[in-house]
């Protein structure tokens, strides 16, 4: 049992530790991969936007080119065949390339690596835009020569070149930097995926541990639970056994009282009985006596003496027997209240103690005593019992006063939790310290032996208290008064002693 | 109460006897009066060699019993008596020191026909049993049935 008992205790000491650790972990490791996965998708839009921009920025910058070299060429067939539509052609492109520098411009804004390399492109567009424009207005006025002799010249060529170098490096550049972006993507993926697949396997393997913790820990709450169980019946059936023996024993006890009242009782019917007839024979002796006496007056007296001394010692025989005779009665009435079954009912307290202190109102009047019965609780017990109870203790407190003072009892109550408390006070001549315990026994009494009684009272009472599941203790002061204080429980559980 | 009936007193203790004799004489009864002092003779007495009371029959008989005898309870003698087919109307008066209820309610309901307890103060019981006596001399006793 003991060794169950350190196994189960372990268990729960550790399945408390270790779970909510493991699901902190597995909350952790969901928390990463969610982060991960939104970084992930975060970055991922991110490159999407880049490689839109690079697109931009590469469209742009080959629509300036193109606009350009439609210029270009447009301006060389115009000047060579001198055909209008090559100059309608020159114009509508001379004309588109400017918002095609604009908007190259406005899309490398982000850009302080492609600004400082397109910073020359537009001064170069323009240059060269001038150097067409001049030499188309050349043919124009008539001046045919001089401006096939400055396409001729180079300067369109050489700008034009300028142009395309700084456009292809940067195009490049561009295109450089979307490689690289793009294989750090990858790169970042793979250690995302790395990650989650690790994620996942840890929390696979949280989710196992845990489930084997918790079977773990439900087997051995089975088995302490089931070593419990065991150990529970095993002691009820042990608390019956001993109640049983308990019970018998108190039952061995009742019948004894009961049996040796009754075999005490038997003898004195004759005692008794063979005293008084001898006291009916003396009677007839003396009678006889008397008549043989005749004159002689000093046998006579002698005689009266006998006669006087014959009487004296059957009264101490039968006052004796009358005495055991009592004592007897009371025992037998104890034992008979110990086998009385109590019938627990629901009792208003106030109208039981009420109609005893009616029953004593008249005797209270006669020895000037004042009898308070304040609001008492009610309870559920045995009514027959609880009325003996109160009528002795009342009957006592009226019985014991301190003489050259008015008597006065009075009747409390209070509830205390599953309790209810009753106090018998009075303010009679109070019982020595010493005789606290002693009252309550059988034949006992204290103070003064002024008043009849067999000290029956109290010990039944407090056998009566106990039988009902409840105590008695008692307040008290030598002159001063005493207080009797019965705590009986609120409702009577009746089974166990019923069965008895 | 005619002379003939046959007083059975089932009694253990002889003091008691004696006691109830002399005040039942005094009452002037002057029957028969047939102690006992164990139940096992009185049973022999009633119930005759054979165990079944038939010798008995055909005479008036009277019981004051004892509940308390050394060798058997009075309560079984009261019974055996009042379920045997010869004896069942003899009148049986319990005359004992008991007076618990149960014990009481237990004599009546096997048929017995009068339960006395037997105060202590003598008094008392010299006259319970001088009115029982003088009960004795009116009532009627039935003779045992002839099977």
């Amino acid at each position: 049992m003991t060794s169950t008992e350190t196994t189960a205790g372990s268990a729960s000491q550790k399945s408390p530790g270790a779970q909510p650790l493991l699901l902190a972990i597995g909350f952790v490791i969901v928390i990463l991969l969610s982060a991960a996965s939104v970084w992930l998708v975060d970055r991922s839009s991110d490159d999407a936007d880049t490689v839109i921009q690079t697109l931009d920025v590469q469209n742009s910058l080959s629509l300036i080119l193109l606009n350009l070299r439609r210029a270009e060429s447009a301006q060389r067939g115009y000047i060579i065949t001198g055909q209008t539509p090559y100059r309608d052609e020159y114009q509508q492109a001379a004309k588109n390339t400017g918002p095609a520098v604009e908007s190259a411009t406005k899309s490398i804004e982000n850009n302080l690596a492609l600004q400082g390399l397109f910073s020359e492109v537009p001064v170069l567009v323009r240059e060269k835009l001038a150097e067409m424009a001049r030499s188309v207005e050349l043919y124009d006025s008539g001046k045919v020569d001089e401006a096939r002799t400055l396409v001729r010249g180079g300067e369109g060529r050489n700008l034009m070149e300028g142009i395309r170098n700084a456009i292809v490096t940067m195009y490049n550049n561009e295109r450089q930097q979307l490689d690289r972006r793009r294989t750090e993507s990858t790169r970042t993926n793979l250690y995302l995926l790395a990650a989650s697949l690790l994620g996942s396997a840890l929390i696979l393997l949280i989710g196992g541990t845990s489930v084997y913790l918790v079977q773990r820990t439900s087997r051995q709450r089975d088995a302490a639970q089931q070593e419990l169980k065991a150990t529970n019946e095993n002691l009820e059936a042990i608390v019956a056994d001993r109640t049983a023996d308990l019970r018998e024993a108190n039952d061995e006890i009742q019948r004894f009282a009961y049996i040796v009242s009754h075999d005490l009782r038997s003898p004195l019917v004759n005692i008794m009985g063979f005293t008084t007839e001898i006291e009916a024979i003396k009677k007839g002796i003396f009678e006889q006596l008397t008549a043989l006496r005749k004159d002689d007056t000093e046998a006579l007296k002698k005689d009266v003496e006998m006669s006087r001394d014959f009487d004296e010692s059957l009264g101490f025989i039968k006052g004796s027997i009358g005495k055991m005779d009592r004592l007897i009665n009371s025992i037998l009435k104890l034992s008979r209240e110990g086998r009385r079954e109590f019938k627990p009912e629901y009792i208003s307290m106030d109208d039981l103690v009420k109609s005893i202190a009616d029953t004593v109102a008249h005797r209270a009047a006669e020895k000037a005593i004042e009898v308070t019965v304040d609001t008492l609780p009610p309870i559920k017990s045995d009514r027959l019992a609880l009325e003996q109870v109160f009528a002795n203790l009342i009957d006592n407190a009226m019985k014991y006063t301190q003489p050259g003072r008015p008597g006065r009892v009075r009747i409390r109550g209070r509830v205390d939790h599953a309790q209810v408390v009753y106090e018998v006070e009075d303010n009679g001549r109070g019982i020595a310290e010493e005789d606290h315990q002693r009252i309550f026994d059988l034949f006992r009494r204290a103070g003064l032996q002024d008043q009849p009684g067999e000290g029956i009272g109290l010990a039944h009472v407090r056998a009566l208290v106990r039988r009902l599941g409840g105590y008695m203790t008692l307040k008290s002061q030598l002159g001063e008064g005493t207080t009797f204080i019965v705590t009986l429980p609120r409702r009577m559980h009746v089974e166990e002693r019923q069965a008895a | 109460m005619t002379e003939h009936v046959q007083i059975i007193m089932i009694e253990d203790d002889e003091g008691h006897a004696r006691l109830i004799e002399k005040n039942i004489r005094r009452a002037g009864v002057s029957n028969d009066i047939t102690p006992f002092s164990n139940g096992t003779e009185a049973l022999k007495f009633l119930f005759g060699t054979d165990g079944t009371g038939a010798s008995n029959r055909g005479r008036a008989m009277l019981i004051m019993l004892d509940l308390n005898l050394p060798d058997m309870s009075g309560v079984d003698i009261l019974k055996r008596v009042k379920e045997n087919e010869h004896l069942k109307r003899i009148p049986v008066v319990v005359l004992t020191t008991t007076d618990d209820e149960r014990e009481i309610k237990r004599c009546y309901d096997l048929g017995a026909n009068v339960y006395i307890t037997k105060p202590v103060n003598y008094d008392s019981f010299a006259n319970a049993i001088r009115q029982l006596g003088l009960f004795f001399s009116v009532i009627k006793v039935p003779e045992s049935t002839r099977a």
